[in-house]
């Protein structure tokens, strides 16, 4: 498995030092800016500033720029390390190489994981951009654990990837990206609590968002940064982000599989 | 030995009606495939569109299950054993695909070489021959983009080799390709059978191509095959034989009766037509009975203008089958 990891990350750095994409790089890097500006303006404008007791008693913290930051931050993560994941068969589908992968004895789950780790090299550059955006409105890291906080990040990223695995078996099966990525996109940016603390939503969305790992990633994120928390502080959170990774990543091999065959008697038929 | 034994395929589809109304239909791609193909020996398999061959062939190479039936590779299961199966097989493709455009030539081989566990000097060395041997050795380190189509069908090639299969599936492998490239990749073929031992199931429109490498071939039809033997017997026994073309200046009477005698003896065909050069015997017969026409006209006093024999190609044969003649 290692060797195609190897394998997967040279291809796909080769690839990419031959095309960077700079719009993508851009186009995350605005996303978040926007993401933040949002925030920024609806809490300075429109709430002059001041929140409520309920926020300080959901999120254990008044820093709302902070919260709103980090949230953004990882909810672009989420999207870039999805994408990386999820869209590399498709394009191995659409660019006729899909078939050579199945054929050789290659671990499907190296190549997952060389794309996801050569992807990583961008979503660093744009989660350090964001980050960095984020000081100009008042981001405020000092409390920082950040042992726990790098720990939870990496298991964050593979909560993503477990969820990337479900999120491409979709795309191959129904051969199509943007409405089944802007979808899950969309609604995990609602009901995440990316800009505001989930206990805001009815109760029925808050149920839907227990099935979205970047619900737990961010609690657990934003305790490791916001108040300094160890990973036992969050162990509810991180429990849950690793039951999700692991149904995710067993639901996701799964389908997988099944879409391989079918996939491929479609190509044939 | 590849061993197909008695393999069906059958696909499911659903085919949307109106909105969300769909019905599912059933396609038997192929039906009841017995086939075998030994190690250094190239088997054609030739039949029309959606006769099953490309489903047959992605059977074989792992690609696709069989539905029901069983497809071993030197004792292997393709379905139970095929990472085993994987490591020993290769396919390669007509056509520009199944190569990544932005890498170059060595960097594509690189990669699919790290696929099958290749790395180090054992990978540096395999490619470095496989780009000798399809003559790519200049344009190695070009992008695959800038590369011409006989050039990627060429890079194609290697990729294919590059786990040193001992058995490939060259599916229509001189598709769109200029007749010196596709000259070459023949002869390639053939080394690669006769001196490397390799066992090679090929598919391809050009039927004389397949004339000219095939040992054996198998015909398909619906999903079935309708017929297996080398190309020689199976031109001969669908064309039924030559067909032996003689110009006389006259037939007389003796020529007439004598020829009658001897084409009912061997249950042979006649036509007779003229032409500018004089009159036009032609014969066909499963057996050479040249030798007795000629005699046939020396001793009927005639003069012999000219003889040429006309051998049926594959082509004809498979015309014949379409067409139901046979």
């Amino acid at each position: 498995m290692f060797l195609t990891i190897q394998a997967t990350f040279r291809r796909n750095y080769l690839v990419m030092r031959h095309s960077l994409p700079y719009t993508s790089i851009i186009g995350s890097l605005l996303s978040g800016f926007y993401m933040i500006l949002f925030s920024y303006l609806i809490y300075k404008i429109m709430f002059n500033g001041k929140l409520d007791d309920s926020f300080i008693k959901y999120t254990g913290s008044s820093d709302y720029i902070t919260f709103a930051v980090l949230g953004s931050t990882v909810y672009i993560l989420s999207i870039s390390v999805l994408l990386i994941v999820s869209r590399s068969l498709i394009s191995e589908l659409r660019q006729g190489t899909l078939e050579t992968i199945f054929l050789s004895p290659a671990s499907r789950q190296g190549y997952f994981l060389g794309c996801m780790l050569q992807g990583l090299m961008l979503v660093g550059i744009e989660f350090i951009g964001i980050l960095v955006m984020g000081f100009f409105f008042g981001l405020d890291i000092t409390n920082i654990n950040p042992i726990s906080a790098s720990i939870t990040l990496v298991l964050i990223i593979f909560s993503f990837y477990s969820q990337a695995l479900v999120l491409g078996a979709i795309m191959v099966w129904f051969r199509d990206t943007y409405i089944t990525q802007n979808t899950l996109i969309t609604l995990m940016g609602l009901i995440s609590g990316v800009s505001f603390p989930i206990e805001y939503l009815p109760d029925w969305l808050q149920y839907l968002s227990k099935i979205m790992p970047l619900t737990f990633g961010l609690v657990a994120f934003r305790e490791t940064i916001m108040l300094g928390g160890e990973l036992v502080s969050s162990f509810e959170s991180i429990s849950y982000l690793i039951m999700l990774t692991t149904c995710y990543f067993l639901i996701g091999k799964y389908l997988l599989i099944k879409v391989e065959k079918n996939i491929l008697e479609k190509i044939t038929e | 030995m590849i061993k197909v034994e008695q393999v069906y395929k059958t696909y499911i589809n659903k085919h949307r009606n109106f909105l969300f109304f769909s019905e599912t239909r059933q396609t038997e791609a192929v039906c009841g495939v017995d086939l075998y193909v030994n190690p250094g020996e190239i088997v054609g398999l030739l039949g029309m569109n959606g006769a099953g061959k490309t489903t047959l062939i992605k059977m074989m190479s792992t690609l696709l299950s069989p539905t029901s039936g069983t497809i071993t590779i030197d004792g292997m299961d393709v379905v139970k054993d095929a990472l085993k199966v994987k490591s020993i097989v290769n396919m390669i493709a007509g056509g520009e695909r199944m190569l990544y455009f932005r890498l170059t030539g060595r960097q594509n081989l690189e990669y699919f070489g790290n696929l099958y566990g290749l790395r180090g000097s054992l990978l540096k060395d395999r490619i470095n021959y496989l780009l000798s041997k399809v003559g790519l050795e200049k344009a190695a380190d070009t992008p695959v983009e800038r590369y011409s189509k006989g050039m990627k069908q060429r890079l194609q090639i290697a990729r294919g080799l590059i786990n040193d299969p001992k058995y490939l599936f060259l599916d229509e492998p001189t598709l769109g390709l200029d007749v010196s490239v596709a000259k070459r990749l023949r002869e390639f073929v053939q080394e690669l059978v006769h001196r490397e031992g390799k066992g090679i199931v090929l598919t391809s429109h050009y039927l004389e191509e397949i004339e000219e490498l095939c040992d054996r071939v198998y015909i398909a039809n619906n999903g079935r095959i309708i017929m297996h033997d080398t190309p020689k017997n199976l031109v001969f026994n669908i064309t039924h034989g030559n067909v032996l073309n003689i110009v006389v200046p006259e037939i007389n009477d003796k020529l007439n009766n004598n020829l009658r005698t001897l084409i009912e003896l061997h249950n042979a065909n006649i036509e007779i037509s003229s032409n500018e050069e004089g009159i036009l015997i032609s014969i066909k017969s499963k057996k050479d009975i040249t030798t007795e026409v000629v005699q046939t006209i020396y001793n009927s006093n005639v003069n012999l203008i000219s003889l040429y024999i006309e051998k049926p190609k594959l082509e004809d044969a498979i015309l014949q089958l379409e067409n139901g003649v046979a």
